[in-house]
């Protein structure tokens, strides 16, 4: 059940290629084509979005109902918004042969319920989630992925795009070739990021019996705490350095491994257990500011 | 006699291992020590992960299993295969878990064959460090040639990308492509190092689901 709102704004893309020509602001987007649609949903929704290339923009409100609004800047695409069930399939694709790389470009805003389950496509571009508690899986080549304030299992997987997490809980994967991961404020009990030249910045709470696990080949892998903080730590850089400012008591579970530069120990009484492995890298383990 | 050869009966191990009936390997592996024994490791591995407590809460399958039951309602999708694989699907499925693409077939056979180098040194311990060497050079050579299969076809989508995309993949290609010499190197010079190996095996993992990224996304443009 939808309800859907077409309008081509010819006249205010005429208007907006006057004011960017005024401005000399030439890579100001110039829509062809908005489309507004509505979705009832019932509890614990799934929404897909494929898109090649362009801005996600993702928000839980409270209504029952799915909003997509998407803007595109050519009519050789076409925006398909369609409900199967409990489903909405958003995607986007080519309606001519002759439809560039450059033409495939699609922005969404879309709103939905907070327990939604999302499965993301987005190859470049950026995708942002925002206050969403449902499962979340998101793939992208070149588009950066942030998050706030979410708090389902979330998997993602970039080629270089960039991970940011604020204030997220729930299981998180993330893995990337190039991409930095930052992962802030985190409140999750599982977490696993893996990059190769990209870093990872973790600052986020050690809950009891949590698991953190940090990945890296050649990036920096930084790891903040506080003096109060608890967990058990494993670091170790086969080829290149860890540095530490922890205060590391000889730990009950782990034992030293001898293989390039390895700090074993427990802070306080160890009860997360964190696991920082690097190729040729550096780890830092330092102070909160 | 043996009925089958190395390449055909690695192409079977996991149902083999898994208990089912696979012409030829039963005499395939009385003939090869080789293959027997890394049947022999990966199914004490099998054993081990069935056996053990999982150290790992199961995750929520919820939207991959209601993916897939709307899905099949539709008439969209006929396989009972998921989209992406739950914990404990298979013992070794679960492990690539995260790769279940189409184009990871051919590297798939292959990284089993790493896979069982990888993950059996604590079972399958060598003698010698020379042991070790020329397991890991024969299984990444065939691992290599299964890649090099699947970096052609993703070659072949690569056109289907934007230019500043097929920059980036590239790009992504080559940062793992030296990934994987660093840690060949790493390995030849330490055998016995299990993190050495534990990274090598990850390199190849990122290749295959990096090659299979493209061929995927390549072909849906």
């Amino acid at each position: 059940m939808s309800t859907t709102r077409v309008s081509s704004l010819f006249s205010k893309s005429k208007a907006a290629i006057l004011v960017s020509g005024l401005l000399g602001l030439t890579a100001v987007p110039v829509w062809a084509r908005h489309i507004e649609k509505h979705f009832k949903v019932d509890a614990h929704p799934i929404v897909t979005i494929h898109n090649p290339n362009g801005i996600i923009t993702i928000k839980a409100w409270t209504k029952q109902e799915v909003l997509v609004m998407s803007d595109q800047t050519s009519d050789a695409i076409e925006v398909e918004a369609d409900q199967a069930n409990n489903r909405v399939d958003i995607t986007t694709h080519a309606i001519s042969d002759t439809a560039s790389p450059a033409d495939m470009r699609a922005d969404y805003q879309v709103n939905v319920p907070e327990d939604a389950d999302l499965q993301i496509h987005d190859d470049s571009g950026a995708v942002n989630v925002a206050n969403v508690l449902g499962a979340m899986n998101v793939e992208t080549i070149a588009a950066g992925v942030g998050m706030a304030d979410t708090a389902g299992y979330t998997t993602v997987s970039t080629v270089n795009g960039s991970f940011q997490c604020l204030r997220c809980a729930g299981r998180i994967e993330v893995r990337s070739i190039s991409g930095n991961i930052r992962l802030e404020d985190l409140r999750s009990s599982d977490v696993l990021a893996q990059t190769s030249t990209g870093n990872i910045v973790f600052n986020g709470q050690y809950l009891p019996n949590g698991s953190y696990r940090l990945k890296d080949y050649s990036g920096v892998v930084e790891v903040r705490f506080s003096p109060a903080d608890s967990f058990d730590l494993s670091a170790t850089s086969l080829k290149g350095k860890v540095n530490n400012e922890a205060k590391l008591e000889p730990s009950h579970h782990g034992f030293l491994p001898r293989v390039g530069n390895s700090l074993v120990g427990a802070l306080n009484a160890g009860r997360a257990r964190v696991e920082v492995t690097s190729f040729n890298g550096t780890i830092n383990i330092l102070k909160r500011n | 006699m043996s009925t089958i050869n190395c390449t055909e009966f690695l192409h079977h191990i996991d149902e083999w291992i898994e208990g089912q009936e696979v012409p030829g390997a039963r005499d395939h592996s009385r003939a090869c020590a080789d293959c027997r024994g890394l049947a022999e490791d990966l199914g004490t591995i099998r054993l081990a992960a069935v056996t053990l407590p999982e150290a790992d809460p199961d995750p929520s399958p919820r939207i991959w299993t209601a993916l897939r039951t709307q899905l099949e309602q539709e008439g969209l999708i006929r396989s009972v295969a998921p989209t992406r694989l739950p914990h404990r699907a298979g013992w070794f499925a679960s492990i690539f878990s995260f790769v279940p693409r189409p184009a990871l077939a051919a590297a798939y056979v292959g990284a089993l064959v790493i896979a069982g180098v990888v993950l059996s040194g604590p079972v399958h311990m060598p003698t010698d460090q020379d042991r070790w060497r020329e397991r890991t050079q024969r299984t990444s050579a065939e691992l290599n040639a299964q890649l090099e299969a699947a970096e052609e076809t993703a070659m072949a989508s690569l056109t289907n990308f934007s230019p500043d995309l097929t920059a980036d993949l590239r790009r992504n290609l080559s940062i793992v492509d030296n990934d994987i010499a660093l840690c060949e190197k790493s390995v030849q010079e330490s055998p016995e190092s299990e993190i050495a190996r534990d990274y090598l095996y990850n390199a190849y993992q990122q290749k295959a689901d990096l090659l299979a990224q493209i061929s995927e996304r390549g072909e849906g443009r």
